[in-house]
């Protein structure tokens, strides 16, 4: 099968790589191993603030509202961490200080969103909080199994009995002006977050809760249509398992699936993640990266790959593949002219050009399109 | 007697002084124990969980092998919770000498020790996990024993018959009067106070810290600290133990224990400062999976969770201080006797299943001292939870259908499991996946059980034992206790000395799948939760 | 083997990294709440059932074996094979009699044949479907699949000496479908076989491939079956030929459930063992034959993938194929589990989850407003046919029909 660009990874670097070579009027397949870290996401790009304006059109394209405003975002476990483009999900705040009185409600037996600590938080900030509970009838049959309570399968029973929930929440609402609640509507749409705000007599916040994100699904959903819509070749499931690489150019990939269906491309950009993406591998002797055997610098010495601290920088997420000015791979020492690396499988190399995270997935992937599209590769 | 006045103090909150809490409380006596950390922080929780048959010692320690054997059949009866009766193999590989089967079998019979050789094929088809090489191999009545369960069981029955427990309290001082000890000093971590206890005789059961104790009364104890350091695989590769039939060496033995299989250990002698927060060096970590993979040669491609290192309390017997004579054995002082020193007894050395032996022991002298005539029991009284065969008769003892989480649950708390036996559906929800620990039982151990943290918590629990290593779980009990204590800074501090507890055991083995969790829970607590 | 280079476990349930990404997928977790879900069925569960049998639980019986958690799953774990085999080890309960009567399906065609009007017209009675509802647990709901009158095999062996004339020939593993209810699309699948110039022949007898003896918790049977079935495609293979089948489901079974779930080694015959679409699309972009539609054909086609396609990731072949029609107005509906699952919707225990699994797709078709709904499984058509108003084609059909 012939494509002009195929992409190995279909997570957020990786679909907006996909996404804008499509609209620019290109043939791409994306190979996905499976679904990915969009489904661990907080709602907030970070670091992705000198690109706001043009992933913000590209998602609104794909029908997800963004805001591209500086502020602060309450984070799950109530810490304040400032934000410069988010998921419509996310409430972003000018200051600390976000309300008089708050009112934050939860769904009694939901472990994954922490009240006890945002009230906390917000005390301290002079937001004097409630916290009260919502108990649905529709939500009990979840209770059946003790593992169920959580956010994805209350999103699915709030798509429906929303409407429930907020009449309960009403009832509950005194004279707080902030009703806060977990991020567990509109799982398939939405459009439902509008319809709680307009139906509150409050002001409403969403925040975080424990993954998996249903913010951050909804958005995976609504790129991966897009990418299709725009006829792109979504191969959910499948595995890169060999490249043919010969002096310095990729000519095809193979995958589990289609095996002897091999792809084709003119342009190969690999989006494959870090480590749980095993887009980067470690064994005790060696950090490598596993479909090219690109060139990763790592010190010798396992034991230099860790900070004792666990919420130190950990310098193992700084290893990451080699690239050349244009994200061009290097593989023992030169460029693989028509391979280029974004998002997670970078590491912290390319930091201070792109940053880390959500911004550094989006910048790189940007970066290598407007290479491509430009011819000048 | 006044408040702050004991009949006998016990330092020390792992097995040993747990132990002997319940035996002095069944005898009648009024007792305080004392422990600077947590129940089961020190070498009761940081060894293989192996229930010996005393086979190991058999040749070279009659005496070590024959207690073994007796105090195996005694906790199989006393604590049926805690003890997963495996059965264990001795094997032979072709690089070792078969001749010292024969020798190993005689000295096991003599010992006591139900020692029979099984053909080796037979020997695989029992335990398929098993090196497949083998040439030979002798069953005996070896199992596994959970520490922390156990350790818990005994302080929950020293308690019941009237022991006062102090968590996170050190004893920064012994009072004397003259050459007699009547009392300690200690400095609560919690509360930032200082106290003073007394009391007719004080038993140091420190472990490998009983040399400081012994320093502050005055009487030197030469402790050889030997660093043992271990793999925790991440699921039961062998259901049988395996242990290698030749002299006791590095990283010979492979013990399953409830969800996971152990390999250790390995054997180094460290400076007596380094007993507090030994870590395990890369050196170590590839030597237990070099040798590991010789009994079972899946631990060379299975997944490990983590490694940690305890400090074996060895001992000099008579108080020499070349070191020529440690002993594995157990070692009871009278100090009165060997220093001059009245009121204060040292109880050492040993092995975490001889620890009723070694408290009957302690007993006994602190019973003699105060001249109270009061026979042993702990042989023959189960401990709380201890009744049933099985977890399975526990569990549908109690529940008609048990879901697996019940039945998890009666597998943990044995007999106790009826507490957390509730008709709401909320309690049964599942705060630990891997472990399949509810909000039940986690509620029931912070109301119950002396859990002042989360890590307190998984002693207690299993909470974050699992192959997650607390990413999921972490958060959703850190919640329970922040509600629990009415904390929600305290209970965010100690989620990060959780997570930090939890890395300390991971990093020594980041790679691979360890590697990827790592990544992912490095991603959940900074990105996303922002902890 | 230097150490500790790789985790090898069974299904790879250790590289299992907690994510609960499989239970945000899995069709059953929503309208069963007595189905633990994937994750906790799947790698938890192994587990727990390694420390001890007794964690087994009968509840994994509510898995549909779709496979979605395997093409969702990050980490690459084999969640379903982990549920299916443990099934297999543990569960020794012998299966009801309603589940071996669905579960045979080659055995029930062979008998019914024959009598298939007397038993289309009695299973279609409203009478006997309340019997059958009552007595065997089978909902009343659903209707049975008409038993074709003369089978499949049959009529093939009766163009056996046309179809030899054609120099390229393939081998032909029909299935129990195509046999006994539906040898049309057999008959579609020669045609347009014919119009590439090849011939097709049938297999030296081949068997059910078991997918719903395996779902019904007969493995033993399952696994005389594969290794038949491996037999007969092995000698196809050593007489050089490919062999073809038009059912996602067998295709998926014998190349993935064999080796698997029934360790029934199918290595000489995995790679020529393949979906006809895929067949006929790598055929065609390699420029070795091709196929002359009618140039007046136009449909507005809404194309489903079954859940079995999805995992053998094969989907693009047919999808690529209908899109090479001229005509053909082409919409990709998204990816969600139909809820029939072979047999599964048919125990009067999971009707309604069935259908609450399936409602979403059905929403999204009536919405798309297709003039038919193509697919390449005979169980998801039996199900959208009851559950919307629109008919389905299978896309071999669909390029039968508009062959020039």
């Amino acid at each position: 099968m012939r494509f002009d660009t195929v992409i190995i990874g279909g997570g957020l670097a990786g679909l907006t790589a996909g996404i804008s070579l499509q609209e620019a009027g290109q043939k791409v397949a994306i190979v996905s191993a499976g679904q990915n870290a969009m489904h661990f996401f907080s709602g907030s790009f970070e670091e992705a603030a000198p690109v706001r304006e043009r992933v913000s059109a590209l998602f609104a394209a794909a029908g997800v509202r963004t805001n591209a405003i500086d502020g602060l975002q309450l984070m799950p476990m109530g810490k304040f961490q400032p934000v410069s483009l988010t998921l419509e999900d996310v409430t972003v705040f000018p200051e600390e200080h976000i309300a008089e009185k708050a009112l934050i409600v939860n769904f009694t037996g939901f472990h994954d969103f922490y009240c006890t600590f945002l009230a906390e938080t917000l005390e301290k900030a002079g937001t004097a909080c409630r916290i009260r509970f919502v108990r649905l009838p529709e939500m009990e049959h979840l209770r059946t199994s003790p593992s169920e309570m959580r956010s994805v399968n209350i999103a699915r029973v709030l798509d429906e009995y929303w409407e429930k929930a907020v009449s309960d929440i009403r009832i509950l609402l005194g004279d707080e002006d902030l009703i806060i609640l977990p991020q567990v509507f509109g799982l398939k749409d939405a459009s439902v977050l509008d319809k709680i705000r307009t139906a509150l007599p409050a002001r409403v916040a969403f925040v975080g809760t424990m993954p998996p994100s249903v913010p951050g699904i909804r958005t995976q959903m609504l790129l991966k249509r897009r990418f299709e819509v725009l006829g792109g070749t979504f191969l959910m499931g499948d595995e890169v398992t060999s490249a043919a690489l010969h002096e310095g150019v990729v000519s095809s990939i193979t995958t589990r699936n289609l095996d002897t269906a091999r792809l084709f491309a003119d342009h190969f950009i690999l989006a494959s993640g870090g480590y749980f993406s095993k887009g980067l591998a470690a064994t005790p002797t060696q950090v490598y990266e596993p479909l090219f055997g690109l060139d990763i610098d790592y010190p010798a010495e396992r034991k230099d790959w860790y900070d004792a601290d666990f919420f130190a920088e950990q310098p193992f997420m700084d290893f990451g593949v080699k690239t050349d000015a244009l994200l061009h791979a290097v593989k023992d020492g030169e460029p693989v002219k028509n391979l280029f690396c974004i998002g997670s499988v970078l590491g912290g190399t390319r930091k201070e050009d792109y940053g880390t995270a959500a911004g550094l997935a989006i910048r790189t992937a940007f970066a290598v399109v407007d290479t491509i599209k430009g011819g000048n590769v | 007697m006044k408040r702050n006045e004991y009949d006998v103090i016990i330092v020390g909150g792992g097995i040993t002084g747990a132990g002997t809490a319940r035996d002095c409380a069944m005898r009648g006596l009024k007792v305080l124990l004392i422990e600077r950390h947590d129940i089961a922080t020190g070498a009761t929780g940081r060894n293989h969980g192996l229930l010996h048959s005393g086979a190991r010692y058999a040749v070279t320690d009659q005496e070590s092998a024959n207690e073994c054997i007796r105090e195996n059949m005694i906790l199989r009866r006393i604590a049926s919770h805690c003890v997963d009766e495996t059965d264990g193999f001795f094997i032979t590989l072709p690089e070792d000498d078969l001749n010292y089967q024969a020798k190993f079998v005689e000295s096991c019979l003599a010992a006591g020790i139900n020692a029979e050789i099984v053909d080796p094929k037979e020997a695989l088809r029992m335990e398929p996990a098993m090196n497949p090489d083998i040439i030979g191999a002798v069953k005996v009545p070896d199992g596994s024993v959970d520490p922390f369960r156990l350790c818990a069981a005994n302080m929950v029955d020293a308690k019941l018959h009237g022991a006062q427990v102090l968590l996170y309290t050190e004893v920064t001082g012994v009072i004397k009067d003259g050459d007699r000890v009547v009392g300690v000093k200690t400095y609560n971590h919690q509360t930032h106070k200082s106290g003073q206890y007394y009391a007719n005789i004080t038993v140091n059961a420190a472990g490998i810290w009983g040399q400081r104790i012994a320093d502050l009364a005055g009487v030197k104890i030469g402790m050889f600290p030997a660093k043992g350091a271990l793999l925790i695989f991440a699921h039961r590769v062998n259901g049988i133990v395996i242990n290698r039939c030749r002299k006791p060496a590095n990283a010979d033995i492979l013990v399953p224990g409830d969800t996971v299989c152990i390999i250790g250990t390995t054997s180094t002698k460290i400076p007596f400062e380094e007993c507090d927060g030994v870590r395990v060096t890369p050196e170590e970590v590839n030597l237990l999976i070099e040798e590991g993979a010789k009994l079972a040669p899946a631990l060379a491609s299975t997944r490990i969770l983590r490694a940690y290192a305890g400090v074996r309390p060895l001992v000099s017997a008579d108080n020499d201080p070349s070191g020529r004579n440690i002993s594995r054995g157990i070692v009871c002082l009278d100090h009165e006797t060997r220093d001059g020193v009245k009121g204060f007894i040292s109880i050492t050395g040993g092995k975490l299943m001889t620890y009723r032996l070694m408290a009957e022991m302690a007993t006994d002298l602190v019973c003699k001292k105060l001249a109270v005539d009061k026979a042993c029991e702990t042989a023959s009284t189960p401990l709380p939870g201890s009744g049933e065969k099985s977890f399975r008769e526990v569990a549908e003892k109690i529940w008609e259908n048990p879901t697996t989480v019940q039945k998890a649950a009666a597998g943990r708390l044995g007999t106790g499991a009826a507490r957390i036996q509730s008709a709401d559906s909320l309690d049964q929800s599942l705060i630990c996946e891997c472990e399949e620990v509810s909000v039940g039982e986690i509620n029931s151990a912070i109301e119950r059980l002396d859990v002042n943290g989360l890590t307190d918590l998984r002693r207690r629990t299993r909470v974050g034992m699992g192959t997650c290593q607390g990413e999921l779980c972490g958060c959703r009990a850190a919640g329970l206790l922040a509600k629990a204590h009415g904390c929600a800074d305290r209970a965010r501090a100690d989620l990060q000395d959780f997570m930090t507890e939890r890395w300390k055991g991971m990093y020594p083995i980041g790679w691979g799948d360890a590697l990827r969790e790592a990544e992912y829970t490095q991603w959940v607590y900074k990105h996303v939760l922002g902890v | 083997m230097k150490l500790q280079e790789y985790t090898a476990s069974a299904h790879n349930f250790e590289e299992c990294m907690k994510c609960t990404i499989c239970t945000a997928y899995c069709p059953v977790v929503p309208v069963n709440p007595r189905y633990p879900g994937p994750k906790q069925a799947g790698p938890d569960g192994e587990r727990l059932r390694l420390k001890d049998p007794y964690f087994f639980n009968q509840a994994l019986k509510y898995c549909l074996n779709c496979k979605r958690c395997e093409v969702v799953c990050p980490s690459g774990v084999k969640v379903a094979d982990i549920i299916q085999s443990a099934r297999i080890k543990y569960d020794h309960a012998q299966p009801k009699l309603r589940d071996v009567v669905l579960a045979n399906t080659d055995f029930m065609g062979k008998l019914a044949r024959p009598f298939a009007p007397i038993v289309n017209g009695t299973t279609a009675l409203g009478i006997t479907k309340t019997v059958l509802d009552a007595t065997f647990a089978i909902d009343k709901h659903r209707t049975f699949p008409k038993y074709s009158g003369r089978s499949f095999e049959r009529w093939l062996k009766r163009r056996a000496k046309e179809q030899a004339k054609f120099d390229k020939q393939v081998a032909y593993y029909h299935g129990c479908y195509v046999n006994y209810n539906y040898p049309r699309l057999g008959k579609d699948f020669v045609k347009v076989m014919n119009a590439l110039g090849i011939g097709v022949q049938l297999l030296d007898k081949e068997k059910c491939c078991g997918v719903a003896l395996i779902a019904n918790g007969m493995s033993k049977k399952a696994t005389k079956n594969a290794k038949h079935n491996v037999d007969v495609i092995q000698k196809a293979v050593d007489a050089g030929l490919k062999v073809l089948t038009t059912s996602s489901t067998c295709v998926m079974t014998i190349r993935e459930e064999y080796p698997g779930l029934l360790q029934v080694d199918n290595s000489g015959i995995k790679d020529s063992i393949l979906l006809a679409t895929r067949y006929i699309y790598q055929l065609i972009e390699s420029g070795q034959a091709q196929l002359k539609f009618k140039e007046n054909y136009r449909a507005r086609i809404a194309y489903h993938i079954p859940c079995h396609l999805e995992k053998l990731g094969w989907g693009i072949f047919s999808t690529e194929l209908l899109k090479m029609i001229p005509g053909v107005e082409f919409t990709l509906l998204d990816s969600n589990c139909c809820g029939i699952s072979g047999t599964y919707g048919f125990k009067k225990e999971n009707y309604e989850a069935s259908q609450a699994i399936g409602k979403p797709l059905f929403d999204q078709i009536k919405s798309v407003n297709p003039d038919f709904v193509a697919c390449d499984c005979e169980t998801c058509k039996w199900q959208l046919e009851m559950s919307t108003p629109y008919k389905v084609k299978h896309p071999i059909s669909i390029l039968a029909e508009a062959l020039e």
